[in-house]
């Protein structure tokens, strides 16, 4: 008898408190309180345990950031969204993620935040409407050393006649230098000329996205088709010039090739700060994995960039690839009071005194918003050669068209068939073939 | 050699390739705790190898990977939810499964076949509609999930429970009846005792589905509440990168408590296997 | 009797129909329902017909996971039952330690899903690495770790159940089968097997059933890496539900053909060797 008193008691507490818990619950959505997703892993902490503490304490607004794992964050947003205490802020990539989310995306022309974007034809939007808004300039390129690529153009017997790394310009001293140095690398005291090409899982966006967006840019260039359109299918015209450069990368890279699935961009960033490479492609948003390395033995001054170089006629014109990829979005479906708020921390983050410190020194960005003077922007050392290469006479940078990539899945399979020819599983014409066909596919499937 | 000396010697042999197979079925578990013990950049390159002065790492990798996915609170979600889902599954279960034998009607029969039909459906099948249908409820949180999960253990449980009380004489309960106690009473006080052997593998086995659970808390609560499986998980995708040394000490820490749990209670769960498996 | 239960029909099944409704019930038909529509939220859904189920095909990812599940499921049937049922009889000659065998090779059963992955991609990650690749090199060693794995969770689950249905094996058979001179071979043959017919078809229904709804293992050992190539049709349909937008009715009508297909499979299978059960 006792023991079904008890479990009736166990019952009826039960119930009781999931009635306290599921109203409270809702409570703590409708306080002041903005959710926002946020894309970047890197600086995932930056948000938590500085920005979010400093604006609650200004403006008594919470500010509720999650990050998406890795890889995962169209994945996370959708299921987010579509919950009863959606996220406020959310990020897109550019047209094609805006095309997904146009459904729930607010039109911000009146807000605050869109009066201090500087150039307003960067914002996105449907012709009418103000949907995006793009809140950090990157660039990207092959970071180098160069510490060891001093102590290279040192070596009594290298193979190639020029002094330093600025002197190299195209694909053919690029081939020669890097070769070069692999059979030296005792000498240099280095691992492999390049940082491991990460091909694990939610790590190969280098090479599926951004190294492919140098042939990319070139043939949608030939073709005089303008940024930001449609493209029905592509030739791949330029392969052979992304296979010079994808083999140099798998040839001189400090793993060997059938183990890079296992390696990630942390790891390739790791490599590089310890000094155990050379040589890393990735962009400035990657100056925190490699100041926040303990033990990181590269100095800021030795820290530069210069562009990928693929064997493309006239590439000692172009600097490295400067575009966006960031675009923040205001949940259209959530009250308007959250709407507010939501523009409200927008504004302040970089706007205001104390957001611009951590824009500056914390999270890097480079903005391209009205507000930040010269001496504000940050002065890190990726940052600063981005800035300097998109400065530099003679050269123009090169703009991101890898968001004319009609869909993700587009970028997992050829990032599937890069990874299977590094192993030897697939041919390079496979690999053409693949981001050929599975681009009309893909199109097909998206419009 | 005498036929008793073969047979000893069969033993023997017998013996040693048994312990054999033993030994290769515990190795991975060994070599995940003797990894957790190296620091992080030495668990890729050399797996097997035991921790030396130079790649032991003490407790860091406990230590850093607790923070990095919250371990503990992950353990107090998982313990809650499973043991408050066991519970209520026997109760609910049970109680389902008692009129469901008792009452003989068109209705009862036809929502016996739906409870077992629910037993081979994938999860995939509803997991998007029942995710969403759970976020309207409000039931996505660990007080919610209980009824998620009471919803989706109902077809074994009951399934057990009406092969056992078919086989209860109805000539008990309508003893009882006839000196005038209700249904609750009979039920609580006659049938659910003879149903506690039953009630025993309902639990164990819900137990050790709850417990491993992964898809359904990850849709559900995930972002806010992870549960030990989601909570390992999202090692791989946090951040890229996955910290090996971090992931082999949770791995040791996720499974002390099922081991600690299948020692102690061994004999009722190998009981429970083979009733829910004479039942099938 | 029936009718006085029946009054207490809200105590007894009102609750677990409430969950299993909520849970199960609803969901199962507003998926099989939005399979026919193209939709992002369950609410806002265009019906088109069968055109989600025709999409299904436009590429190859669903086929090739089914090939890939079809044949990672017969040979873990094959290989898991064989594994068990010898140690089965290995483990019923009394020889000494037989317990701390059974609870040795069990033991990884409690395990779960998400953490096994993790363990044998770490171990299997270790035994390539002499050879300069990785898991995800190329999809046979996907495909074999994933069997190794299988096998190790569960042997000694389906262990326990032959162990119990060879001890349930009456006597007098036994004795009377050896009496007439029969040799081990034909034992087994005509004696043993026959016997346990019910636990081949416990065992290869929960083996099939498990292999082909496998979800946990597949996303952490390989998460279906390299490209596709190991992916099952869990997942398959998991990541066309959330790896990729406006496939939802996609998703749905896959999950409907799974479930047919896991149906059709266990109900196929319940038959053909319930058929073979000796009445004992």
């Amino acid at each position: 008898m006792k023991k079904n008193l008890f479990i009736a008691l166990l019952i009826v507490l039960l119930a009781m408190s999931s009635v306290v818990f599921a109203s409270g619950a809702q409570e703590t959505a409708a306080a002041k309180e903005v959710y926002f997703l946020n894309f970047k892993p890197e600086i995932a902490e930056v948000y938590e345990t500085k920005i979010a503490p400093a604006f609650e304490k200004e403006t008594g607004i919470k500010l509720k950031v999650v990050t998406a794992a890795s890889g995962t964050y169209a994945q996370t947003l959708k299921s987010e969204i579509a919950k009863s205490n959606p996220p406020v802020i959310f990020q897109t990539n550019g047209p094609i993620g805006l095309a997904d989310s146009k459904n729930y995306t607010a039109d911000l022309k009146n807000t605050e935040f869109y009066k201090i974007l500087s150039d307003k034809s960067m914002a996105l939007g449907d012709g009418t409407k103000v949907l995006a808004i793009p809140y950090a300039v990157e660039g990207y390129g092959i970071i180098y050393n160069d510490a060891i690529m001093r102590k290279y153009f040192a070596l009594p017997n290298k193979a190639v006649s020029i002094k330093s790394a600025d002197e190299i310009t195209n694909f053919a001293t690029l081939k020669a230098v890097v070769e070069d140095m692999t059979k030296n690398k005792a000498a240099l005291g280095i691992q492999g000329v390049f940082a491991s090409t990460s091909l694990a899982a939610g790590n190969q966006w280098r090479w599926q996205t951004h190294l492919a967006n140098v042939p990319l840019y070139f043939e949608v260039r030939d073709a005089n088709i303008a940024m930001g359109s449609k493209v029905p299918e592509i030739k791949f015209t330029y392969s052979a010039n992304m296979k010079n450069i994808w083999d140099l990368y798998l040839n001189n890279s400090a793993t060997a090739a059938g183990l890079l699935g296992g390696k990630s961009v942390d790891d390739s960033m790791a490599e590089f700060a310890l000094g155990q490479v050379a040589m890393v492609q990735n962009g400035n948003w990657g100056a925190g994995q490699i100041l926040g390395v303990k033990g990181n033995k590269v100095s800021d001054a030795d820290i530069k960039f210069m562009p990928i170089y693929t064997g493309v006629a006239g590439e000692e014109k172009y600097g490295l690839n400067v575009g966006t990829e960031n675009y923040l979005c205001i949940n259209s479906n959530v009250s308007a009071e959250q709407q507010k708020m939501a523009d409200q921390f927008l504004t302040w983050l970089f706007a205001s005194e104390t957001g611009k410190q951590f824009v500056k020194n914390d999270l890097m960005f480079i903005t391209p918003f009205n507000t930040f003077k010269d001496n504000e922007l940050p002065t890190d050392p990726l940052a600063k050669d981005v800035i300097r290469w998109m400065n530099k006479p003679g050269v123009s940078s090169l703009p991101w068209a890898f968001s004319m990539i009609p869909s993700e899945e587009w970028k997992n399979q050829f990032g599937a068939a890069l990874a299977d020819y590094s192993v030897g599983r697939k041919t390079w014409n496979e690999v053409e073939k693949v981001a050929v066909d599975a681009w009309k596919t893909e199109f097909k499937l998206t419009n | 050699m005498s036929p008793k000396n073969n047979e000893k010697r069969n033993t023997l042999i017998l013996t040693i390739i048994l312990a054999l197979l033993a030994m290769f079925f515990l190795s991975p578990i060994l070599i995940v705790f003797m990894n957790s013990f190296k620091s992080k950049l030495f668990i890729s390159n050399e797996p097997f190898s035991f921790p030396r002065s130079d790649t032991f790492s003490g407790g860091e990798n406990y230590l850093s990977g607790s923070q990095k996915i919250k371990f503990f609170n992950a353990f107090g979600y998982s313990l809650f939810i499973t043991v408050f889902s066991v519970i209520g599954i026997s109760l609910v279960t049970s109680m389902l499964a008692w009129y469901l034998t008792r009452v003989k009607t068109k209705f009862t029969s036809f929502v016996y076949y739906l409870l077992v039909f629910s037993m081979i459906v994938p999860f995939q099948m509803v997991m998007f509609t029942m995710s969403k249908t759970a976020n309207m409820l409000h039931l996505d949180n660990p007080i919610g999930i209980l009824v998620l999960y009471i919803g989706f253990g109902a077809g074994l449980g009951t399934f057990m429970f009406s092969g056992f009380i078919k086989s209860i004489p109805l000539s008990l309960e309508e003893a009882a009846m006839i000196d005038g106690a209700g249904p609750v009473k009979t039920f609580f006080l006659i049938v659910f005792p003879i149903l506690k052997p039953t009630a025993i593998t309902v639990a164990i086995l819900n137990t050790m589905w709850v417990w491993n659970d992964y898809l359904l808390p990850y849709l559900t609560i995930g972002t806010e509440y992870k549960t030990i499986p989601v909570a390992i998980q999202y090692l791989r995708g946090g951040y890229g990168a996955v910290d090996m040394g971090a992931m082999m000490a949770m791995l040791v820490l996720a499974m002390i408590p099922i081991i600690v749990f299948y020692l102690s209670a061994q004999k009722y769960i190998i009981r429970g296997v083979v009733a829910g498996a004479v039942k099938g | 009797m029936q009718k006085s239960i029946q009054k207490y029909f809200a105590l007894f099944a009102l609750p677990g129909l409430i969950c299993f409704a909520i849970a199960f019930l609803i969901p199962m038909v507003m998926g099989v329902v939005l399979s026919f529509f193209k939709f992002t939220t369950v609410t806002d859904g265009t019906f088109i017909g069968f055109e989600n189920y025709k999409r299904i095909f436009i590429n190859n990812d669903f086929t090739s996971a089914l090939w890939f599940t079809a044949r990672f499921t017969i040979v873990s049937v094959i290989t898991i039952n064989l594994g068990a049922f010898t140690l089965a009889m290995l483990l019923t000659r009394g020889i000494r330690g037989t317990n701390a065998f059974r609870t040795i090779f069990f033991m990884p059963n409690l395990i779960g899903g998400i953490v096994l992955g993790w363990i044998w991609q770490v171990i299997i990650n270790g035994v390539l690495l002499p050879r300069g690749v990785t898991i995800v090199s190329d999809p046979k060693y996907g495909f074999w770790g994933l069997i190794v794995l299988m096998n190790w969770q569960n042997i000694g689950y389906m262990m326990v159940i032959y162990i119990a249905g060879i001890q349930n094996i009456p006597h007098d058979l036994i004795e009377a089968a050896q009496i007439d001179g029969a040799g081990k071979v034909a034992m087994l043959r005509s004696v043993i097997l026959p016997s346990i017919m019910p636990s081949i078809t416990i065992c290869s229904f929960l083996t099939l059933t498990n292999g082909f709804k496998l979800f946990d293992q597949n996303l952490a050992l390989t998460a279906g890496d390299p490209g596709k190539q190991t992916e099952m049709l869990a997942l398959n349909i998991f990541n066309t539900f959330y790896g990729r937008s406006g496939f939802e009715g996609v998703g749905q009508a896959k999950a409907v053909l799974f479930t047919l297909l896991v149906a059709f499979i266990a109900l196929t299978q319940l038959r053909l060797t319930r058929s073979k059960e000796v009445q004992a």
